[in-house]
């Protein structure tokens, strides 16, 4: 038998090498120390789409996606927090090379696999997101400690008490 | 002008763009699609050990980072002038046919396979690997997955790591294989050649048996006559690791068979005004623009190509389906009368992923895989070196120059799917003739069936970024070719 996962993840994606696509990253190295000692949540930091996500989520009660995303509707840095199903109209499936979250989530729950009852997604509104680089745009950059006091925020507020107080 | 409100919370920038421009009587002047690219690739290498880009450039691309990790590790031994020991060799033949037989079962249930086993007038809803899991069953869905697991397993055992491999340096391989691992590697092989003959079953009882879908495969809309490329091995057989890139012209003779460390004396770019796309094309033919034959330099390299460019593959089933393939789709089942159907390419990969299993456990099943001897370390240095691997959609060339230490001076990448630019826009070109009449709504089945043409080659543009939500979202954009007015727009994803 697998060890029993922690209830709670904190999913950050990105790319360390494509500027602003490092939010993600940046975001789960911050974390790394307090998760390690936490017994409720994990936070993983993988530069994976699709797929992947199902064999990431299985098994979690709610998750936490830290992730960049352009709206071209707000400045760059800019935190966007919502709940995953208003991310994508879940119908808009097709795609050119990868399965969408909503797709994976559902497809996991139709195979039998425990997916998570509640995801929700903080992304940062990303400046450049193509150029081989490993360094943030300076307001991305500045937005790094704002998200990390939302995920610390939503670890409490999904009803973790944390047994160490290790902050 | 019309125009389309999208919901500001789904409305992304820098997606995929396709522009047509339509003249009054209803036919198409233009065609050119824009898709995000990454920028910087040289500044980004300069001076770093050429060791390491075989470790990072596997974040150049989420869907092939295995791809990366190969061509360029291959070109850093070039650079070193490294021999590698057979055991190395054969450990990365074994684990790159492992990721490619993932890479293709996703792109055949997940991403091409809807349209045939949902239908391509399917409702965008479900015309997905959920529609396909509806319809093959929920068994097939499992064992995607389980395929998918296998492969990682794989790559994880031999590579170090799930995802991204980190164990090919020059010279060989950093981490040897145990007994019990290569025990757990036959298993996982053994499985995985069940899935490939599944995957062919599914493939005969769902697409081929419907002769809608035949005649969908054949039909002109989808066809290109154009040059191939593909690696070959010493037989001419497909190999996705090693060997020559032969290429074939349109009436199946062979252009050229040169050495990765030739390919510019083969291949140039093209440049076109209006777009930042490079459009790679045969030298020697020369560039003549978006047209078929033998007298344009234009060249595909994709599952399908890599059949045409082959005599055949070096498994059994594998082959047998290689002749099926030709001989349905020619009549000739030797594989010398090119197939140019862009839709075969989906069929092609079924071939390859069949191959890609068999070899998987093959491979697996040689002893000298164990073996203690992984590398020769570099006795001396090069200072350049090229290396080239058949990524799933596509060869796959990195090349690097390097100072005395082995430094990063000059680095040029050309990736899987770079090389199909030019055969992309012609074949969005000959879809959109066929479907945008004068006075027809441009409805969402007609995007489908224009984006059908793309996705056969199974692009990843900008897939370096894994930002939300995660696909590409892609815009249909109409416009007037006289006065460049946007007279419609279709969305999708966005």
């Amino acid at each position: 038998m697998p060890e029993l996962l922690k209830p709670l993840l904190v999913l950050c994606l990105g790319n360390e090498i494509i500027s602003d696509d490092g939010f993600g990253p940046a975001v789960a190295r911050e974390m790394a120390k307090e998760a390690e000692t936490s017994r409720h949540v994990d936070v993983i930091f993988a530069p994976v789409a699709g797929f992947s996500l199902l064999d990431l989520l299985a098994g979690r009660r709610k998750a936490l996606i830290v992730d960049t995303i352009r709206t071209g509707k707000a400045a760059p840095g800019t935190l966007h927090s919502f709940a995953a199903d208003v991310l994508v109209p879940s119908h808009h499936l097709t795609s050119s090379h990868q399965i969408s979250l909503p797709t994976a989530l559902e497809l996991g729950k139709r195979l039998g696999y425990a997916m998570p009852e509640h995801l929700d997604i903080l992304a940062v509104e990303a400046q450049d997101l193509e150029t081989l680089s490993e360094e943030l745009t300076p307001s991305v950059r500045a937005a790094v400690s704002d998200a990390l006091r939302l995920v610390r925020d939503w670890i409490t507020q999904n009803g973790v008490e944390e047994t160490s107080n290790e902050r | 002008m019309k125009s389309i409100t999208i919901d500001p919370i789904t409305r992304l920038e820098g997606h995929g763009k396709i522009h047509l421009f339509v003249n009054d009587d209803g036919s198409l002047a233009n065609c050119y699609f824009q898709v995000p690219e990454l920028r910087g690739f040289e500044i980004f290498a300069r001076g770093r050990p050429v060791e390491e880009m075989a470790r990072i450039t596997t974040r150049i691309c989420g869907v092939c980072p295995d791809a990366h990790h190969m061509a360029a590790a291959k070109a850093a031994d070039a650079v070193y002038g490294a021999q590698l020991p057979p055991a190395a060799v054969k450990l990365r033949n074994l684990v790159y046919n492992a990721f490619f037989a993932g890479d293709h079962a996703t792109h055949f249930y997940a991403l091409g396979g809807p349209d045939f086993v949902c239908g391509p007038d399917a409702p965008p809803g479900e015309r997905n690997i959920l529609g396909v899991v509806a319809k093959v069953g929920l068994e097939a869905g499992k064992k995607v997955i389980a395929q998918r697991a296998a492969g990682q397993r794989i790559i994880e055992i031999i590579g170090g790591k799930k995802v991204h491999p980190v164990t090919a340096i020059p010279g060989g391989m950093s981490k040897r294989v145990s007994k019990e691992e290569q025990a757990e590697m036959i298993k996982l092989g053994e499985q995985m050649v069940e899935f490939g003959k599944f995957t062919i079953q599914v493939l005969n009882d769902v697409v081929l048996a419907n002769k809608a879908y035949v005649d969908m495969i054949l039909s002109d809309a989808y066809a290109h006559q154009t040059y191939n490329m593909g690696l070959v091995d010493a037989n001419n057989k497909v190999n996705f690791y090693d060997g020559k890139v032969r290429v074939v012209g349109p009436d199946g003779k062979e252009h050229a068979k040169y050495e990765p460390k030739d390919y510019l004396d083969y291949v140039a770019e093209h440049v076109e005004p209006y777009s930042y796309l490079k459009y790679p094309y045969l030298k020697k033919v020369g560039w003549k623009g978006f047209v078929d034959g033998v007298d344009s330099g234009v060249y595909k390299a994709s599952p399908l190509s890599r059949l045409n460019v082959s005599d055949g593959m070096a498994t059994p089933l594998a082959q047998a389906e290689y002749e099926r393939f030709y001989k349905t789709l020619t009549g000739d089942a030797s594989g010398k009368t090119m197939v140019h159907a862009t839709l075969a390419t989906h069929w092609a990969r079924v071939v390859e992923l069949m191959y890609a299993c068999e070899a998987t456990l093959q491979q697996a099943k040689d002893d000298e895989i164990t073996s203690d001897k992984i590398h020769n370390p570099p006795q001396g240095i090069v200072g350049e070196g090229v290396g080239i691997v058949e990524a799933p959609r596509g060869t796959l060339t990195h090349h690097y120059k390097t100072d005395q230490n082995g430094f990063v001076t000059e680095a040029n990448l050309i990736v899987g799917t770079t090389n199909n630019n030019a055969p992309i826009t012609m074949s969005i070109k000959r879809a959109a003739e066929g479907l945008i009449k004068k006075g027809t709504p441009i409805t969402h089945g007609i995007l489908n069936r224009i984006e059908m043409a793309f996705r056969a080659y199974d692009p990843c543009f900008g897939c370096a970024t894994h930002s939300l939500p995660g696909e590409m979202p892609l815009e249909l954009v109409i416009h007037d070719a006289r006065s460049g007015d946007v007279v419609d727009v279709v969305c999708r994803n966005c």
